[in-house]
């Protein structure tokens, strides 16, 4: 084969080889849930047959779990909509002070883990022993026993604060992008700031929101942590701990992944409802006028209202946690308050260099993160270059399948991988991990990717070539430097979330496959000293990751 | 000439078997003359296998440091041999072992676990290794209770579920499970989940035998918080989430009273389930000769030694003398509820399980 026909040959298969890497890593689990789902024992001999189905919709505690899943949901997803918004507008929209600093602000608790968030809110304010409480009885005289994290309200609370960033990456760059002349024309002709804001700026920015919202709530309801830290000990039942619940001995497998399947078909249909709803409208912001962006002058009232709700925010999802994980991490013995005579660096001490499990665990955590979101980045260029420049055709049924793992819940994925592995050598391993965490999330880089690739012309790798540069050539120097940020974002973001990933993990993990999630859980079942340090060390790895990001002055919301 | 050619000799051959001596670890040395071979062969191949793992449900990692220092340094293993180890909740070791077992890929050599109904079903299904562990000749009392299998498994340490609380914050005098109802508002007390804990299940049913459903429907009536560890149960009393946990364990008590806590429990009058944690070798452990050394040293005099002091764990060794009998007293002191652990089968936990839902989550 000569070097011509080699680089076409290549410039086919790479792009064509990603995209079916990705569709075979969803089909994997996804076949094996299904076929899990219809098969029924009885004795040795084994049907297929909707038992499992049956039982489930005859079981009332699969009634209670999903609806409450669907509460916890919903709520979680409107009150996020609705605080993602207003502090997208606030920064994106207005001249209130400090806008720079509460950008990067505002972003910070989507680093961070929601299990540590929930853990840290459970010493914030468990009734009868969180500190806020103790505080507002002794300085202020003011009982707060009745808020009670241990409940619906305290997990759509925690959900709230760490899902809000979602949807606030998703709508700052079209609110950015929006053309102020659309509601300067309105309030011109006499509209009120609520009925422009109504009837202009949110329709404007409907399909951000309605995306986000939709990643929001499959997201979310599908979450492990969160409800595993402040339901389960009231006994308030949620989708993902009826699940794990299952899996628990005596194990109904059967049953568990007819509950996986019910989820995937309501993610489906959501997902296709969205892309119905948009696909009907118009929606452009941006267009060929030019137009100056013109922020909007708050009066004082409205400064000192949108500071209080950004300090509500960040204190809630980022201060108040800091502060209360440091507490308890330098305690030898946590009584609900801090008390210098009992301060130690023990737990540290302990967590970094005496307990076997978490060194292992931050060793194989990094491990993950730095190999998945590696090979995730790697497997986002060839499909993105397929969803940009391949077949057009069949780019939109690719895409749609590639964007399949976005609704499905992490609790489920992994259950669909241990049905596939158990019964081979990929079980127990960390290799059986690394491949759910890429499958599960590969297509956060891949939609970061393409939107870096839509903006690059395909001239340029047209010129490149009749200069006579291989296709290779072409990637390596035209192209791949071009998508330089666009990578370095969605590596960035892969390593996050795959150093903070636990609902997957929690039914792939094994002797010496532990997480630094896991161990937490672990920890977190066992002393509170030494879970508040392993968190504080997994939020310094977290930090620090977005901290490059700032550096390297990437953006997330390209995507 | 000859004479010092032979005295020669037989100083050589005396140095040798001096060394050979020398460096037997101390296992070896302390075993019986006939049984010395068959160790030194196990322990070499110990060392071949490289490593061992187990699973357990109550150690906390200190204790699983001071048993693997001691036990490299009984067997003469190399200083870094890996001794994996996890903590597991009850259910979620189950779990894992069905899971392993059933698909037949298995990596944990030992698990140990108070759940002998289950462990019985295991050596049925011919899924424990049998290993007559020379351990076991001290457990003997232990075995004629029920509480082991000669050939299968035995207790490295019991321990029992207990009305706890904090003395900072309440003034209990009670002495009988039933002292319990009322004693603290609705919402202040902890009780074991024992719809996601085998052990707590256990305790239920042995409890509910001699109390009735009636006395857990009054229970109910506490709204009680539902945890799954020993340790968040102390640490509830100690951050005053919680004024009274239903089944805490002298183990914690002891635990945390070390490091400065002050939490209180009583033996009810009533009597206690005994929940013995069988440790046992997986028929296809991945490192059979290294897991039978682990069986072997945590049942022996020294590593009982260190699970009593660290855990309060009680022993079932014959003639075993507790450290620390406050927290962890000798089994014939103990007013134990009678259990028939050959009888309970996976039904019946099944039933109790679902009765126990149907009480406290309706």
């Amino acid at each position: 084969m000569n070097t011509g026909a080699q680089g076409r040959f290549l410039q086919r298969a790479l792009p064509i080889a990603g995209v079916t890497i990705g569709v075979l890593l969803i089909a994997g689990p996804f076949l094996a849930t299904i076929i899990r789902s219809l098969l029924v024992w009885d004795g040795d001999s084994v049907a297929i047959e909707a038992g499992n189905f049956l039982r489930l919709f005859g079981d009332p505690r699969f009634v209670s779990a999903a609806l409450n899943t669907l509460i916890a949901g919903s709520c979680t997803t409107i009150l996020a909509l609705l605080l993602g918004f207003s502090l997208a507008w606030l920064v994106a929209r207005t001249d209130m002070p400090g806008r720079s600093w509460l950008e990067t602000a505002n972003l910070v608790p989507f680093f961070l883990s929601p299990y540590v968030g929930a853990i840290s809110w459970i010493y914030l304010l468990a009734p009868h022993g969180g500190l806020l409480p103790w505080l507002a009885r002794t300085y202020l005289g003011v009982s707060l026993e009745w808020l009670d994290i241990y409940s619906m309200g305290g997990v759509i609370f925690v959900l709230t604060l760490f899902y809000t960033p979602y949807v606030y990456l998703f709508v700052i760059g079209p609110l950015r992008q929006m053309d102020a002349a659309l509601e300067d024309a309105a309030r011109v002709h006499g509209a009120s700031f609520w009925y422009t804001l109504s009837h202009i700026t949110l329709p404007l920015v409907m399909p951000a929101l309605l995306s986000a919202g939709l990643i929001v709530f499959v997201t979310s309801a599908g979450l492990f942590d969160v409800p595993l830290a402040l339901a389960s000990p009231r006994g308030i039942r949620f989708m993902p701990t009826e699940i794990f619940s299952m899996v628990q001995y005596p194990s109904d497998l059967g049953r568990a992944a007819a509950f996986g399947i019910v989820v995937l078909t309501v993610t489906i249909v959501l997902t296709l409802l969205q892309r119905r709803f948009i696909a009907n409208r118009r929606f452009d912001t941006v267009t060929g006028k030019g137009y100056r962006p013109r922020q909007i002058r708050l009066r004082t009232g409205g400064k000192i209202a949108a500071l209080t709700l950004e300090a509500v925010y960040v204190g809630g999802g980022v201060i108040l946690p800091l502060v209360a994980l440091l507490m308890v991490s330098f305690s030898k013995l946590w009584t609900g308050r801090f008390l210098w005579r009992t301060a130690t660096t023990g737990n540290f001490e302990y967590v970094l260099t005496k307990y076997d499990l978490t060194r292992t665990a931050i060793t194989n955590s990094l491990f993950l993160a730095l190999v998945g979101a590696t090979w995730g980045v790697a497997l986002a260029v060839l499909q993105s270059y397929y969803l940009t420049r391949g077949n057009p055709k069949r780019r939109a049924l690719v895409d749609a399948l590639l964007s399949l793992p976005l609704g499905i819940p992490g609790i489920i994925l992994g259950l669909g991988f241990l049905i596939l592995a158990i019964r081979t050598p990929l079980y127990s391993t960390l290799t059986i991990i690394l491949i759910a965490y890429i499958a599960r999330f590969f297509p956060f880089a891949t939609r970061t990717v393409t939107a870096m690739f839509l903006a690059i012309n395909p001239e340029l790798e047209q010129s490149a070539r009749s200069a006579g540069a291989s296709w290779l050539q072409t990637m390596r120097l035209i192209v791949l430097p071009l998508l330089r940020p666009a990578l370095i974002a969605a590596w960035l973001m892969l390593f996050v979330i795959f150093i903070r990933e636990l609902g997957a993990t929690i039914l792939l993990y094994a002797q010496g496959t532990e997480t630094i999630s896991v161990a937490m859980v672990v920890l977190s079942e066992r002393s509170s000293g030494y879970v508040a340090a392993l968190a504080v060390v997994q939020l310094v790895m977290l930090l620090a990751a977005f901290a490059i990001m700032r550096l390297t002055r990437t953006s997330m919301s390209q995507g | 000439m000859l004479r010092l050619f032979s005295v020669m000799t037989l100083l050589v051959l005396l140095s040798t078997a001096s060394a050979a001596v020398a460096q037997d670890p101390p296992a070896v040395v302390g075993a019986a003359a006939d049984a010395r071979d068959a160790l030194r062969t196990m322990i070499e191949a110990a060392k071949k296998e490289g490593s061992v793992g187990y699973f357990d449900t109550v150690l906390q990692p200190e204790t699983h440091d001071e048993l693997t220092a001691a036990f490299r340094k009984t067997y003469g293993m190399p200083a870094g041999f890996p001794v994996r180890y996890t903590l597991s909740t009850t259910l979620n070791l189950i779990t894992r072992v069905e899971q392993e077992v059933g698909s037949g890929n298995v990596t944990i050599d030992i698990a140990s676990i108070a759940s002998p109904p289950w462990i019985n079903g295991l050596v049925r299904a011919g899924h424990i290794m049998q290993y007559d562990s020379p351990a076991y000749q001290a457990f003997g009392s232990a075995f004629a209770a029920g509480l082991g299998k000669p050939g299968y498994y035995a207790f490295n340490g019991a321990y029992i579920f207990v009305p706890t609380w904090n003395a900072d914050t309440l003034n209990f005098k009670g002495k009988s499970w039933k002292d319990i109802l009322g004693a603290v508002p609705p919402g202040r007390m902890s009780l074991n989940d024992s719809g996601n804990s085998a052990t707590g299940l256990l305790a239920y049913m042995g409890l509910r035998s001699i109390l009735g459903i009636e006395y857990f429907k009054d229970m109910a009536k506490m709204k009680p918080v539902f945890i799954l560890r020993s340790e968040q149960t102390a640490e509830r009393l100690i951050s005053g989430q919680d004024l009274m946990a239903f089944g805490g364990m002298p183990t914690r008590v002891h635990q945390y009273n070390e490091r400065g806590a002050n939490l209180k429990f009583i033996l009810p009058e009533e009597g206690v389930v005994l929940l013995g944690q069988a440790s046992f070798i997986l028929a296809k452990a991945p490192h059979p000769n290294a897991a039978k050394l682990w069986l072997d040293f945590t049942l022996s005099e020294p590593g009982q030694t260190i699970l009593s002091k660290r855990e309060a764990l009680i022993s079932g060794r014959s003639g075993f003398k507790s450290p620390l009998p406050e927290f962890a007293p000798p089994i014939d002191s103990l007013k134990l509820i009678k259990m028939d652990w050959d009888s309970i089968d996976q039904d019946a936990i099944r039933r109790a399980k679902a009765e126990w839902q149907s009480i406290f989550m309706p």
